[in-house]
C-alpha cells in the first residue's frame, strides 16, 4: 500500500513539471577482495566491546581480583635477594663472546630533541621509551619452527625469545590471546614481538626489561613502520625533479617524464619508477647510535631523525649487525639485572654535553 | 487444544523420541520402558480432564493487563503467552501464579488466577534464579548420562535445592570406581554436553505421578527407589516429574520453559565425596552457569568458575535424609 503510495506522489511531481533528480551513487561496484589472509595459527586479539551490564560494585570487585595492575609501566631498578628457587638462566652471567646475539627491546617513538657534544657540535636525537617490556616465552632452538621465519643467518642453532610491552586489561582482550601470558606472570600485553637470540641468552619468562639493557655509546639498529603517505607522485616518492612551473611548459609540472626508450626491448621495463602507495612498509634502519639514557622514564636518545614511523609508533630495538660498530665490550648479557651505578637518572655518553654542567666556552686562540 | 494438534503432538513426540533413542549411545531397555510410561500417563491425564472448563487467567504486565480466557488443566502459561508474543513465549522462563506460587510454562493451570511471566530480566529474579539454578543441576544429570562410558557404570543419586551464594549447581553420582580424577578434557567434555542440551532448546516436561507409578518408573535406579517413599510423604503420595527429551528425573521443581535458556555454562569440579559400596564410590559434579542473553568478559565469569570449584556446603548424598533440611533447602 505504501509503494503505490510512493509512486503516485512521484507522478505528482512529474506532472507539475519539475524534473525528478536520480542522485547516482557511483561506487566501485564490488566489494574488496581481502589481500590480508592471516595464518592458521593466528589469534584473534581483541574482544568485540560490549557493555556487561555489572553493577559499580561488581565492576570493581572484578578489577580487584582479576584484572592485573596495568597503568604506569613497572621499572625494576634494584636487584632483590632471592630466596625462593629460580631457574639458572635468571641469575647467571652468562659470558659474553662477540658471536651471541641476545634479546632486544619493543620501545615507543615519543619525539626528536637537538643534543649537543662537547665540541660544540648540534646533534639531532630521537628519544625511545621502553614502555614495560616482559620476557613472555622463551622458544629453545629446537623446539623453534616458526610458520613465517625471519631473515637471520643461522637460525637452526638459535631460540627465540617473545617480548611484551604495554600492560592492559585483560576483560578487553580475548581468552585465548590472554593464555600465551598465563605461564609467564606477568599480565596480558599490548604488543608482542619475537626476537631470535643464542640459546646462552635465554632469559626467564617474566624478567622485566629496562632501557639499561643497552649502554650508551652503543650502536642499535631500529626497525619500525615507516609513515604512510598514501598513495604520492614520483617527486615525493622518488625525488624526480619534474619540469619548471612556468617557461612555457604545457601541463607537465611534477610528471615523470620519460618512462623507458625504444629499440629491441622496447617496453616499460618492470620495476621503473612511478606513482603508488609510499610509506607503510617496514625498515630497518641501522647503526644508531645511543646518545643518552634516562632509567627514570626509559627513555633512550639515538641518532639522527631518520627512525621509521610516527611520533607515538612503535619501534623495535636491537643490537646492531654493521660489523665496525658492533660491540666490542661485553653488553650486560643476556640482559640488565644489577643496580645503576651511578646516583642521577640520566646517563650521558663521554662525548654529550650534560645540561646540568655549565656551558660550553672556547678558549681564545 | 483441538484433536487435530493433539494428535500432531504426540506423533512429534513420539518421533523426537526416536531419533534421540538412535542417537543416544547410553540408550538402555530401563529407559525406554520408563519413557513409554512417562508418556503413558501424560495421556491418561489428558484424556482424563474430559468436559473442558473455562477459566479466566488474569495477565499483569507489559504491555498491558489482559484477562485471558483460557482452558483448565489444559492451558499453560505459554499458552497464554502464546496470546501475548513471540517474544514473551521466548523470553519468558518462568511464571508466578496469584503474585506468589511459581508456575512452570508448560504445566496447566487449573484455576482462574493472575499471572506474571518472569523472565531473567525482572527487578526481583530470585525466583526464577532459583528455577534456572535447579534446571542446571537436572540438565547436568542429563549431560552426565550423555556423556559417561557404560563402563562408569553411572547412577545419579540426586541433587540438593538450588543455593546460588554456594556458587554453584551440584549433581551427585555413584561410579563403579573410587579413583576417578577428572583431566581437564573431560570436564570440558561434560560442559560441552550441556552446551548441546542447550542448543536443542529441548522443552522441559512436567508430569504429576503417583508414587506407585514412580516406583515403577524408577524400579531399575537403586537410589530414586529407596529416594521415593520419602519424597511421596511429603507431597502425599504424589511425586513430580521432570522429563528433557529422554532423560527423566524427580524433583520438587519448579524448572525453566526449556534447556534454551541456558548460556554460559562451565562445569568445573568433581569430588569423590564418600566411598559406596565394596567398589564404587559417590561423586559431586559442580559447575557454574549464566542464562542465555548475559554476556560476561572471560576474566569476570573466570572469576566465577574458581568460586564454583569450592566444595558445596549441601547436604551430601551419603548422609541421612533429613525432612526438615530438605524442606529449608528447596
Amino acid at each position: 500500500m505504501m509503494r503505490s503510495v510512493i509512486h503516485q506522489l512521484l507522478g505528482l511531481r512529474l506532472s507539475g513539471g519539475c524534473g525528478v533528480t536520480l542522485t547516482q551513487v557511483r561506487d566501485k561496484g564490488h566489494l574488496s577482495r581481502p589481500r590480508l589472509r592471516n595464518p592458521q595459527w593466528f589469534l584473534r586479539k581483541e574482544v568485540t566491546r560490549y557493555d556487561d551490564h555489572l553493577t559499580t560494585e561488581n565492576k570493581q570487585f572484578v578489577n580487584e581480583l582479576g584484572g592485573v595492575n596495568f597503568g604506569v609501566p613497572a621499572i625494576k631498578k634494584d636487584v632483590q635477594e632471592n630466596l625462593i628457587k629460580t631457574k639458572d638462566a635468571a641469575t647467571n652471567e652468562v659470558t659474553w663472546t662477540p658471536g651471541l646475539r641476545r634479546c632486544g627491546l619493543i620501545a615507543r617513538k615519543i619525539g626528536q630533541y637537538p643534543l649537543w657534544l662537547k665540541n660544540g657540535e648540534r646533534i639531532r636525537t630521537t628519544l625511545l621509551q621502553i614502555a614495560d617490556n616482559h620476557v613472555i616465552k622463551y622458544i629453545p632452538p629446537e623446539e623453534y619452527l616458526p610458520a613465517q621465519p625471519p631473515k637471520v643467518h643461522n637460525l637452526k642453532k638459535r631460540g627465540c625469545i617473545l617480548v611484551g610491552s604495554e600492560s592492559t586489561n585483560p576483560a578487553l582482550l580475548t581468552k585465548e590471546y590472554t593464555g600465551i601470558f598465563r605461564d609467564s606472570g606477568v599480565g596480558p600485553k599490548k604488543n608482542l614481538a619475537r626476537f631470535i637470540v643464542s640459546p646462552e641468552a635465554e632469559l626467564v619468562p617474566g624478567t622485566p626489561l629496562n632501557v639499561n639493557h643497552f649502554g650508551v655509546g652503543d650502536f642499535v639498529d631500529v626497525r619500525g613502520k615507516t609513515v604512510d603517505h598514501g598513495f604520492q607522485g614520483v617527486v615525493k616518492r622518488h625525488g624526480f625533479k619534474g619540469m619548471p612551473a612556468s617557461h612555457g611548459v604545457t601541463k607537465t609540472h611534477r610528471r615523470a617524464g620519460n618512462i623507458g626508450g625504444g629499440g629491441e626491448k622496447g617496453r616499460v621495463w618492470p620495476g621503473t619508477k612511478m606513482p603508488g602507495h609510499m610509506g607503510n612498509r617496514w625498515r630497518i634502519i641501522k647503526g644508531l647510535r645511543v646518545w643518552r639514557i634516562n632509567t627514570k622514564y626509559n627513555v633512550m636518545w639515538v641518532q639522527g631523525s631518520s627512525v621509521p614511523g610516527p611520533t607515538g609508533g612503535l619501534v623495535y630495538i636491537y643490537d646492531t649487525i654493521l660489523p665496525l660498530r658492533k660491540n666490542k665490550e661485553a653488553p650486560p648479557f643476556p640482559t640488565f639485572f644489577g643496580e645503576l651505578q651511578q646516583t642521577s637518572d640520566d646517563v650521558w655518553y663521554e662525548k654529550v654535553h650534560d645540561f646540568k654542567n655549565g656551558s660550553i666556552t672556547y678558549e681564545n686562540e | 487444544m483441538s484433536a487435530a494438534t493433539k494428535l500432531h503432538k504426540t506423533s512429534w513426540c513420539a518421533l523426537r523420541q526416536l531419533q534421540q533413542y538412535r542417537t543416544n549411545a547410553n540408550f538402555s531397555a530401563s529407559i525406554a520402558k520408563r519413557n513409554d510410561l512417562f508418556n503413558q500417563e501424560q495421556r491418561r491425564q489428558r484424556d482424563a480432564v474430559g468436559r473442558i472448563d473455562k477459566i479466566e487467567v488474569r495477565y499483569l504486565g507489559l504491555p498491558e493487563d489482559v484477562t485471558l480466557v483460557m482452558n483448565s488443566n489444559i492451558s499453560t502459561p505459554f499458552n497464554c503467552a502464546q496470546h501475548l508474543s513471540e517474544g514473551h513465549c521466548k523470553r519468558s522462563a518462568l511464571a508466578l501464579v496469584d503474585g506468589s506460587v511459581p508456575w512452570d510454562m508448560h504445566r496447566p493451570l487449573q484455576e482462574s488466577c493472575t499471572l506474571q511471566l518472569l523472565n531473567f530480566h525482572v527487578s526481583e529474579p530470585h525466583v526464577v534464579n532459583k528455577a534456572f539454578w535447579r534446571t542446571c543441576s537436572f540438565m547436568l544429570g542429563a549431560a552426565l548420562n550423555r556423556a559417561f562410558k557404560p563402563e562408569a557404570n553411572l547412577q545419579l543419586h540426586s541433587f540438593p535445592g538450588p543455593n546460588i551464594k554456594s556458587g554453584s549447581f551440584v549433581h551427585d553420582i555413584v561410579l563403579q570406581t573410587q579413583t576417578w580424577q577428572p583431566s581437564k578434557e573431560e570436564m570440558r567434555a561434560i560442559s560441552a554436553e550441556m552446551v548441546k542440551l542447550s542448543a536443542q532448546d529441548l522443552r522441559i516436561e512436567r508430569l504429576d505421578v503417583q508414587q506407585d507409578l514412580a516406583q515403577e518408573m524408577f524400579k531399575d535406579s537403586k537410589y530414586k527407589s529407596e529416594q521415593l517413599p520419602s519424597i511421596a510423604q511429603q507431597t502425599n503420595g504424589r511425586v513430580t516429574l521432570y522429563r528433557i527429551g529422554d532423560h527423566i528425573d524427580i524433583s520438587r521443581g519448579p524448572m525453566v520453559g526449556s534447556t534454551g535458556f541456558l548460556g554460559k555454562c562451565t562445569i568445573s569440579a568433581a569430588y569423590n565425596v564418600a566411598a559406596e559400596g565394596p567398589a564404587g564410590a559417590f561423586y559431586r559434579i559442580q559447575g557454574v552457569a549464566l542464562p542465555s542473553g548475559f554476556q560476561l568478559n572471560h576474566v569476570a565469569f573466570g572469576i566465577l568458575e574458581e568460586r564454583s570449584k569450592k566444595p558445596s556446603p549441601a547436604r551430601l548424598p551419603n548422609e541421612p535424609f533429613e525432612e526438615q533440611q530438605q524442606l529449608q533447602l528447596s
